[in-house]
């Protein structure tokens, strides 16, 4: 589905993404030093906003080339772009293709979705990197965010994660169901969404594992709000957090 | 707040139902997967395969449909054409009245749901009976489908023993092996009694003229076995180029829908009876019913249409599991229906915009279908649609707003900035329509707007 | 020629004709679909008896181990078309035997033996003809139904039988005994056709 030729110079530009603007700095922050600790040189672009992806899944596409329009105005130029969040690169690389898809300045959004990867698809499949340094001693479960299905993203992670000593990565039921958020799904469809996310809940945690980790931070948002409501608070990682305490606890 | 149709049906639904729905679907997602995996190191592949032979199929309609046409009159069909739903139920009583045939057994077909063939049969006094177990219980229950494998995946066998008791079927007894007996006895004497067989088709090779049928009970096989006229409504997008297509499509058919390898029964329809194959109907009629799919295939949802109705992604779908089939108010559930429910509706396409809306947009849907269609590009375009046209969706932010605050930089980053007060405020209390559904059942972390940008100024400072 | 042929024709024509390009046809090789463990099966017949028995299918290749099933299965009533003699004395010696399928004795009748259109071994289908079956209904009313199968006919795979569909009005692979489990997703057998599925290989 995505380009086969998506750069992969050491130079980067990164979107942090909303979420991580709003709520998860810390996110942000692992994955800066992550990709400095593979050797990149990470540009932030600092009108970044957000990919759109709301108004895209309303159905409000007008409104969503809007903002995707700024993104590629932002993000202008031909080194890889970097997401730490397999949603929001969904959104630049196949969500944004289609949006344009009767639009005149298509090619301008596709060269953006030819250069766009997410985090981990980035570490291992771009910069071939297999193995991570250090330590996590914990037992985790990995959630495959929904949006990164038909991508390397999974695979890389689990990849990266299963390479660190001491951690180890606990199985499931219904792997392949989704955690419930769905962006606008998540208050439109309230009941649904929320018992989705129970289930997702109770599958990941019939291990007790130490942490739910994902690549998405609005999945693991939605659990960890549904789990505190319920009064069962579980402990969230997104994954590049883990890369980074494991560089951390290294020697 | 008005709520969305899908959320408020599951939220009255019964649990038990809830329950049954997801656990029977849970399982045939896991059969499906495991058969799957031993059978095939690259079933992706093959689903993409298969969904270039369907994408193909359609895109040549013109061509191949003529085909169908010209390959089963040659071997002594009679085809017809309908355009509208109604069309097609009049061409069906058209034959049967021209017969003097006032008894007819039906083999499930979700066509004929799709047009209300029983509703009409019943007012022009032909006697029509379902002889599938599970759309039988439907039609006695005067109840819907609710998934399009599974009709009765809702119910369960003491509501099925307490119909057959106040059919006359027997003894209230809720035992399934006794319940599947009955019909047995029940069905034979319908069988032999019939005037004419009604079936639909799974496949139509252009180039054979054969009909496909799959069935696991043998029921469509009883149908073409007594009657002396057999009916076939088929929908005009199940035409295929060949039988040597079936290889791809049979092998994933059954696989993707019951975990099977074939189904029990696979059954080749190549025309009526002749003098040296004197068993089965004397007359074949093939009905090519339209309603809307030519306008489907001149949308931009036209994938829809490679659908070979194995319901994978009714299993699959979370939405599914958790509001059950009848929550889709139409014919075909899940996500296959959200797609096609609507464009079905034609000019009624606003009265189930919603549907396209009750996903998370998760595309595990996809992700199992057998011809790799782009559920979720479809919904996503359905609500681009639904949007230009206006059509109500309760719960959904304006998105005006957002989009200019998010193509403004300067206010973007204010506005993550001052998001900090909002960690004061008791968010419970906010007149927020669209914060309120999030916080009954979630928290919110804390806000931290802002935090990254500060610290990653303050790191090219040093 | 009717207006709603026309009609959709017209349809038809009008949604394709703006397509900037059309999907070709896909080139694929016959054995794209063969499961990864059928290279692995050298013996058509010995394959297509582990299918069918794994799908519900009981194999005999003597007619005596069949007609002591039968025997144990308390049949009443057989029909075995001509010229199987041996078997009908067989079966004699415990039930009814009948060469002649009646539709006045449908319900009478609990076994049949009826000869097929050959088999398929990767699937272990039974292939049913009209040439092959004499009545669509003695292969499908009867509790018990064995379809003699011709070791020479048993084809290979899926796509092997494609190819070679002989014209006949109607064609049937069977897989295993008639089967539902629309009862809350309990597996019963037996809903209107054979409860009981079996293959005598001759
Ligand atoms: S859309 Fe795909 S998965 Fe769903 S019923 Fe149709 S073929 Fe099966």
């Amino acid at each position: 589905m995505q380009s086969a030729n998506r750069p992969t110079d050491r130079t980067v530009q990164l979107m942090a993404t909303c979420l991580c603007d709003a709520f998860f700095d810390d996110v942000a922050r692992a994955t800066v030093e992550v990709l400095e600790h593979v050797g990149c040189e990470v540009e932030f672009p600092e009108n970044q906003t957000c990919c759109g992806q709301p108004a895209f899944n309303c159905g409000d596409w007008s409104a969503s080339r809007e903002v995707m329009r700024h993104t590629a105005r932002v993000f202008d130029g031909s080194k890889p772009v970097i997401v730490p969040s397999g949603s929001c690169a969904a959104m630049l690389f196949h969500g944004a293709p289609l949006e344009f898809e009767k639009e005149k300045d298509l090619p301008t959004i596709q060269k953006l979705a030819n250069r766009t990867w997410e985090l981990a698809d980035f570490l291992v499949n771009g910069l071939g990197i297999e193995k991570w340094s250090g330590r996590f001693p914990a037992r985790i479960a990995f959630h495959r965010a929904c949006h990164t299905r038909g991508t390397g993203s999974a695979e890389a992670a689990l990849k990266l994660l299963e390479s660190i000593e001491g951690l180890e990565v606990v199985p499931f039921g219904e792997a392949e169901q989704c955690c419930g958020f769905g962006g606008t799904f998540s208050v439109s469809f309230p009941h649904v969404s929320s018992s989705m996310g129970c289930l997702k809940l109770e599958h990941l945690t019939e291990m007790n594992p130490d942490f739910i980790v994902s690549g998405d931070m609005s999945c693991l948002m939605h659990l960890s709000g549904l789990a505190e409501r319920g009064e069962k608070p579980v402990k969230t990682l997104h994954f590049a957090q883990i890369l980074q305490t494991a560089l951390h606890r290294h020697g | 707040m008005a709520e969305q149709k899908v959320e408020l049906f599951a939220r009255r639904l019964d649990h038990g139902i809830q329950k049954a729905v997801h656990s029977n679907s849970a399982a045939g997602t896991e059969k499906r997967y495991n058969v799957l995996g031993t059978d095939y190191s690259a079933p992706d592949d093959l689903r993409r395969l298969a969904g270039q032979i369907r994408q193909h199929s359609i895109e040549y309609l013109d061509t191949y449909l003529e085909q169908a046409e010209q390959s089963l009159k040659r071997q002594g069909a009679h085809v017809h054409f309908a355009v509208t739903a109604e069309d097609a139920c009049r061409a069906v009583s058209d034959i049967l009245k021209k017969a003097g045939a006032k008894k007819v057994v039906k083999s499930k077909s979700m066509i004929s749901e799709e047009i209300y063939l029983n509703d009409h049969l019943g007012t022009m006094g032909i006697e029509s009976v379902e002889t599938d177990l599970g759309e039988y219980i439907i039609q006695i229950d005067g109840d819907h489908p609710s998934h399009i494998v599974k009709p009765i995946i809702h119910k369960n066998r003491r509501d099925i023993a307490k119909s057959f008791e106040r059919e006359g079927l027997g003894d209230y007894n809720d035992d399934p092996e006794t319940i599947t007996r009955r019909a047995r006895v029940f069905m034979r004497d319908k069988y032999l009694q019939a005037d004419a067989g009604i079936t639909g088709a799974n496949f139509v090779s252009a180039e054979s003229g054969r009909l496909v049928l799959v069935t696991n009970e043998g029921n469509s096989r009883f149908c073409l076995a007594a009657p002396k006229i057999h009916i076939a409504l088929v929908g005009i997008e199940k035409v295929i180029p060949s039988d040597a297509d079936l290889a791809v499509l049979l092998n994933l058919l059954g696989r993707s829908a019951t975990g099977q390898q074939l189904t029990v029964y696979t059954e080749f329809i190549n025309g009526p009876a002749r003098t040296d194959r004197p068993s089965g109907p004397q007359e074949m009629h093939v009905i090519f019913v339209d309603n809307q799919r030519s306008q489907i295939l001149a949308s931009d949802c036209r994938e829809i249409l490679r659908c070979i109705r194995c319901g994978a992604c009714l299993n699959v779908c979370p939405v599914y599991r958790q509001a059950s089939g009848h929550a889709y108010r139409s014919v075909y559930p899940g996500p296959l229906g959200a797609v096609l429910s609507p464009l079905l509706a034609g000019k009624k396409f606003k009265e189930l915009a919603d549907l396209p809306k009750a996903s998370s947009l998760c595309g595990a849907c996809n992700e199992v279908c057998p011809v790799d269609i782009p559920i979720p590009d479809l919904l996503l375009r359905l609500r681009n649609r639904g949007h230009q046209e206006h059509a109500p969706s309760p719960g959904t932010p304006p998105m005006g707003a957002f989009a200019k605050l998010a193509s403004s930089p300067l206010i973007w980053r204010f506005a993550m900035k001052s998001n900090k007060v909002m960690n004061l405020v008791p968010l419970e209390k906010l007149p927020l329509p669209y914060l309120q559904p999030w916080l009954k059942t979630r928290t919110l972390p804390a806000w931290r707007g802002g935090e990254f940008r500060s610290w990653m100024k303050s790191r090219h400072k040093k | 020629m009717s207006t709603a042929r026309e009609q959709i024709f017209s349809s038809v024509r009008a949604a394709l004709t703006p397509l900037p390009e059309r999907t070709p046809r896909p080139v694929f090789s016959k054995d794209v679909a063969e499961p990864k463990w059928l290279a692995a099966e050298t013996d058509s017949l010995a394959l297509f008896q582990k299918r069918a028995e794994a799908t519900g299918t009981k194999c005999f290749t003597d007619m005596e181990a069949c007609a002591s099933w039968l025997r144990a299965q308390a049949v009443r009533v057989v029909y075995i078309p001509p010229p199987l003699t041996r078997l009908v004395a067989l079966c004699s010696e415990f039930c009814e035997v009948t060469s002649e399928y009646s539709r006045a004795r449908v319900n009478e009748i609990d076994a049949a033996f009826t000869p097929s259109a050959g088999a398929i071994a990767e699937s272990g289908s039974i292939i049913l003809s009209d040439g092959s079956t004499p009545d669509r209904l003695a292969a499908l009313a009867p509790w018990h139904h064995i379809a003699l199968v011709s070791r020479a006919e048993i084809h290979r795979t899926i796509a092997d039988a494609l190819a070679a569909m002989p014209a006949d009005p109607n064609l049937i692979w069977v897989t295993g005994p008639s089967k539902t489990a629309d009862v809350e997703g309990i597996l019963i057998q037996g809903v209107h056709g054979p409860g009981a599925q079996a293959c005598l290989i001759l």
